[in-house]
């Protein structure tokens, strides 16, 4: 569905993108994370055809997306992250716009109009101004507006910023649906936890390249660190295998179950250490971590990982 | 053929004017207003200039219909910037509609609403001012289309050209005022020293309250006013190259809501 091919894009001197691989199939879910600044929005505008790139090539549903923008637009569902609606116009009347700037005519517009606004919680608001409705209302709204065209490939650029929990919650089984049906989705977002829940694949975009593209489970496999410290106050008491670290105690090694390491340092503590004990940390491997680790690392030829085929 | 893209964004651009109406009823109100306080020093002025029948309408309702469709412009470039203040402009460009599509669709309302500002303050001026042209009314209208497309792609100029409404604020409205008031609108290009006279020519008021005050004064029909017509089309013409050569739909504007 979607097939982007070293794709470079230069601002001024700096490489945003230099040379980014990306392959998003039909009804994956692709989890694309990056630091501020890293480049996605700028990925997502280029594959959108909303900016040139310096070269490298896309392909969206088989069509060229760098040279016949327009008709691969037709396949491209956009929710940018900046909020796009008309506050003056009525919930009904946002979306009627761009499902007939989609193609929809008549009933049918009408029909995935009912659809979508019920999907996203959004019947009850459908007569009401856009101006007028919450923060995670206008989200969804959003959201449905990209939406609203049964799209090959879609983007939602951090789709739950300001979202409250049921907005999120909407958003998600939206996105979980689309791509029961076949929608290949490109998803950002700087809550790690949302890809979790969706069961997404990952793709880290870092220094201008997809340093790191899988599954979610193996890239938590493969990067994620687990840690585990123990607080004092006062003197750090000195035991097998652990060493100080300012007023921690912290395991020399890598632990894999930083809570049985950590039960096993407090029993070997004797009482009037405990008694200096005034915290314990614990992190458990997570794709925060893996994140983290990932991104941490300077970019070599190296680090870059296809773990899923 | 327009395209049904541009004609559901011309749509929208209608709903989103009658959402906000004030700016249009404005510059309905206020030449009407303005024409009321006018006449009385007009006739005079008029009558001095060898119009011994003049009511001082044949002057003031033209002027003031050019001076506020100037001013009015600047609801071509709100409805522009606007679209970047609320985040939809990215929305249309990534939407099926290609650029051209988004200009059509955004400049008919425009020419609509202007048009009809046209329409009323000819006919309110008809009504109220005793403002009754002695040549064609059909080379009148002709005129006034044309100049009102002139206008609106002054505006679509003017978007083109700069990055923030404010900027646009300041020199639209300034240059309207401006290329206004040498054309004529405030007072008979004729009364106007020599340099501004001259420099009028440069403007396409002058050209649009020429051809008006031929049809109003002198009987003028469509023939008459047809070199007045070119100008205003090599006008509209000079303006829409300034916006092919300066329009990038992914330039960044800064807009206001």
């Amino acid at each position: 569905m979607l097939e982007v091919t070293d794709l470079r894009k230069t601002y001024g001197e700096r490489p945003v993108l230099d040379g980014v691989q990306l392959t998003v199939g039909a009804g994956q879910i692709m989890g694309l994370l990056g630091a501020n600044g890293a480049g996605k929005t700028t990925l997502i505008s280029i594959i959108a055809g909303l900016r040139g790139a310096d070269s490298g090539s896309v392909r969206v549903a088989g069509l060229d997306a760098l040279r016949q923008p327009r008709r691969a637009a037709r396949h491209i569902g956009l929710a940018p992250q900046e909020l796009g609606l008309y506050p003056m116009l009525t919930v009904a009347q946002n979306l009627a716009f761009f499902a007939r700037l989609a193609g929809l005519r008549g009933g049918g517009r009408r029909r995935r109009v009912a659809e979508i606004a019920a999907a996203l919680d959004l019947a009850d608001q459908l007569g009401r101004c856009a101006g007028e409705l919450s923060g995670g209302q206008q989200r969804r709204l959003h959201t449905a507006m990209a939406v609203l065209h049964r799209t090959d490939v879609l983007f939602l650029d951090e789709p739950t910023v300001g979202a409250d929990v049921r907005s999120r919650a909407g958003i998600l089984d939206v996105v979980r649906a689309m791509a029961a049906e076949g929608t290949a989705i490109v998803y950002t977002t700087h809550n790690l936890m949302e890809l979790e829940q969706l069961g997404a694949d990952i793709a880290v975009l870092h220094a201008g390249r997809i340093a790191v593209e899988g599954h979610l489970d193996d890239v938590v496999n493969r990067y994620a660190t687990a840690s585990v410290g123990l607080r004092f106050d006062g003197a750090v008491p000195a035991l097998p295998g652990w060493h100080a670290d300012g007023s921690r105690l912290t395991p020399d090694l890598p632990v894999t179950d930083p809570a049985a390491a950590a039960a096993r340092a407090l029993a070997a503590l004797d009482p009037n250490q405990a008694a200096c004990l005034t915290g314990v940390d614990v992190t458990h491997p997570s794709l925060e971590t893996a994140y983290l680790a990932i991104t941490g690392q300077p970019r070599t030829s190296e680090n870059h990982h296809a773990l899923v085929a | 053929m327009l395209s049904s893209r541009s004609l559901a964004i011309s749509g929208t651009g209608i709903r989103l004017l009658l959402a906000d109406p004030a700016p249009v009823l404005v510059n309905l109100v206020m030449p009407l207003l303005l024409a009321g306080f006018l006449m009385p020093a007009t006739k005079a002025q008029l009558r001095l200039a060898g119009l011994p029948e003049a009511t001082g309408a044949e002057q003031v309702v033209p002027g003031m219909a050019v001076l506020f469709a100037f001013l009015s412009t600047m609801l071509v470039c709100t409805l522009f910037f606007r679209e970047h203040a609320w985040g939809t402009w990215q929305r249309l460009r990534a939407s099926q509609a290609s650029s051209l599509d988004i200009v059509i669709g955004k400049v008919i309302p425009l020419y609509l609403v202007q048009l009809l500002q046209m329409a009323v303050l000819f006919g309110a001026g008809s009504l109220l001012f005793g403002y009754h042209p002695t040549g064609s009314l059909v080379a009148l209208a002709v005129v006034v289309a044309t100049f009102v497309a002139t206008l609106v792609a002054f505006g679509v100029a003017l978007v083109a050209s700069f990055s923030t409404m404010d900027q646009v604020l300041v020199v639209g409205n300034l240059g309207g005022m401006v290329m206004a008031g040498l054309g004529g609108a405030l007072a008979p290009a004729a009364t106007l020293p020599g340099w501004a006279q001259a420099a009028a020519h440069a403007t396409p008021a002058y050209w649009g309250l020429e051809a008006i005050r031929d049809i109003t004064v002198d009987g003028a029909g469509l023939a008459d006013v047809a070199p007045a017509l070119l100008a205003l089309v090599g006008f509209t013409l000079a303006f829409a190259a300034v916006v092919a050569w300066r329009f990038r739909p992914a330039d960044a504007k800064v807009g206001t809501t």
